[in-house]
């Protein structure tokens, strides 16, 4: 406000002395001789002072519109946020409630309906913890130490190798991982969290495929971080319900036969961005899924 | 136990639909209950007659749990107590052990897993002297922990430890002698059972081995309990 009138002083002192002459009646004419080049060289500069000052103008009010869309992006999640934990917050005393009462009741374990109660309120106790944990997720803080992806995927996949084959079943397998010429950096990131986003995803893969059906896993370095792919012939996602594949509780209606809660895809989207990271997918009804996690390089060497 | 009557149990809730209910499962169970409505009536409660246990809820009008805890061991009351914690996040739960909290179950919990949590801290207990859990320092050989500072030192020498690394030890070790599953430990680093494989408490556990030294075929410290979980075999001392 104060640098405004300041700036204005030179117009208001123009006017007034203007004014004072004119009233005086002392309008006389002040002619100055200027070189053509001089006028054309002070007219070129102020035109320029005038389209930098309007361009400076220009991109301090887009970035103002940039980082007010960010704000507001970030103002939604932080409110998607606090909407979960108050979720997880007014839910867990009334189950807490009900398991209690069911299990204070002499004849639980003989009534039929009443284990139908017990079991739908350990399900439904289950399901607030994993909502209390994804909120937690959000905002808590997490580790920065130098993962390796490649090890984690190995890992994650071992597991699943058994406990397909425990279950009967199997899919065709293969995993590329580059060595030449030199293996995949390490990402900075809590390596207990990546592990379950990249569980997540191969467990995704095995549901969603029959047996025999092709799983491939791949990871590649590009710009500054690293990829991760996991990619599976099984039966796909239709294109409208693609973008819903992220929000909690969501599962898609042809999915109903598969067991699941629908918080699997949220938690992968949830670690990828804590990280700095983000995931992202391919689907074909009937030609299967790809999901792509990118993650930062991490700076640190291992 | 009090004069080899049942144990008895002050249960302190603000919520009367739980406490109306876990109570009467807690007397199923064998034991003699009390119910106050926060913290401030739970120390009236205990002024009147002691217990063998305080279960107690975290957040509470006019007293929570946390002042509870801090009020009882302030005056040098030893009475294990177990908070039904709502908070979800675990710097915070192993923060609520630091305050001498004996143990803490998540809401919504199983009622049986109450009742074998309140017979593995009257286990632990039974000595009725100040519990490793109420101290701000351990030691087992050269081996000390500054709970307070979240530093660790072998003969001396600071050791690097990663925060949830730090967390599993200090879990461990203020509860030496014990098999904890490996599901437990993941809920002590976690906070929740969320989707973390248990996978994630073994490769803690590496590091912890890895960064003190402790080899895994003759541990001075941390034991494999073979298909179960891990003991923490080392002897602790408080000074």
């Amino acid at each position: 406000m104060s640098t405004l009138l300041v700036r204005l002083v030179p117009a208001g002192l123009g006017v007034v002395l203007g004014l004072v002459v004119a009233v005086a009646g002392q309008n006389g004419t002040f002619v100055v001789r200027t070189p053509l080049v001089t006028v054309l060289v002070v007219a070129g500069v102020l035109v320029s002072a005038v389209l930098l000052g309007l361009g400076a103008l220009l991109r301090r009010w887009r970035s103002s519109r940039a980082e007010g869309r960010a704000d507001g992006v970030r103002a939604e999640r932080e409110a998607h946020r606090r909407f979960l934990a108050r979720l997880d917050h007014e839910l867990k005393n009334p189950v807490t409630a009900i398991r209690s009462a069911i299990a204070a009741e002499p004849a639980a374990d003989s009534s039929p309906h009443l284990r139908v109660a017990a079991a739908q309120a350990e399900r439904l106790g289950a399901l607030v913890g994993e909502l209390r944990g994804l909120a937690a997720l959000e905002s808590r803080p997490i580790e920065r130490v130098p993962v390796d992806l490649a090890s984690l995927a190995s890992e994650e996949l071992s597991v699943l190798r058994d406990e397909l084959a425990s279950r009967g079943t199997h899919r065709d397998i293969t995993v590329t991982f580059p060595t030449a010429p030199w293996p995949l950096p390490a990402v900075a990131g809590d390596a207990d969290l990546l592990a379950v986003a990249i569980r997540n995803l191969l467990v995704n893969a095995a549901k969603y495929s029959g047996t025999g059906e092709r799983i491939e896993v791949r990871g590649w370095e590009e710009d500054g971080s690293v990829l991760l792919e996991v990619a599976d012939s099984g039966r796909g996602i239709r294109a409208e319900e693609l973008p819903h594949v992220w929000d909690e509780l969501w599962r898609s209606p042809d999915a109903r036969g598969v067991e699941g809660t629908g918080l699997g895809l949220s938690l992968v989207r949830v670690v990828a961005e804590r990280h700095g990271g983000e995931a992202s997918i391919r689907s074909e009804p009937g030609r299967g899924t790809s999901v792509r996690l990118r993650i930062p390089v991490s700076h640190n060497r291992m | 136990m009090s004069d080899g009557a049942r144990t008895s149990v002050l249960l302190v809730d603000d919520e009367e639909a739980i406490t109306s209910t876990l109570a009467p499962y807690l007397e199923r169970n064998g034991f003699e209950v009390r119910v106050a409505e926060d913290g401030i009536a739970a120390l009236a409660a205990l002024a009147e007659r002691s217990c063998d246990i305080v279960v107690s809820d975290v957040l509470m009008p006019r007293m929570d749990g946390r002042e509870l805890v801090r009020q009882l061991r302030r005056t040098e009351s030893w009475t294990p107590v177990i908070l039904l914690t709502k908070v979800d996040e675990s710097f915070e739960r192993v923060a609520a052990l630091d305050e001498g909290a004996d143990d803490y179950l998540g809401k919504p919990f199983d009622p049986p897993e109450l009742v074998s949590r309140i017979r593995a801290v009257l286990r632990r207990t039974a000595s009725g002297r100040r519990p490793l859990s109420a101290s701000d320092r351990l030691s087992s050989g050269d081996l000390q922990l500054d709970r307070t500072g979240r530093r660790a030192r072998i003969a001396g020498g600071a050791v690097d430890l990663t925060p949830k690394a730090f967390a599993l030890l200090d879990y461990l070790m203020s509860h030496p002698g014990e098999l904890h599953t490996r599901e437990h430990l993941l809920a002590v680093l976690w906070g929740f059972e969320f989707a973390v494989t248990t996978r994630a408490v073994d490769h803690r556990v590496a590091e912890l081995r890895r960064v003190l030294g402790d080899d895994p075929g003759s541990p001075r410290w941390i034991e494999t309990v073979a298909g179960h979980g891990y003991r923490f075999c080392g002897e602790v001392s408080h000074p």
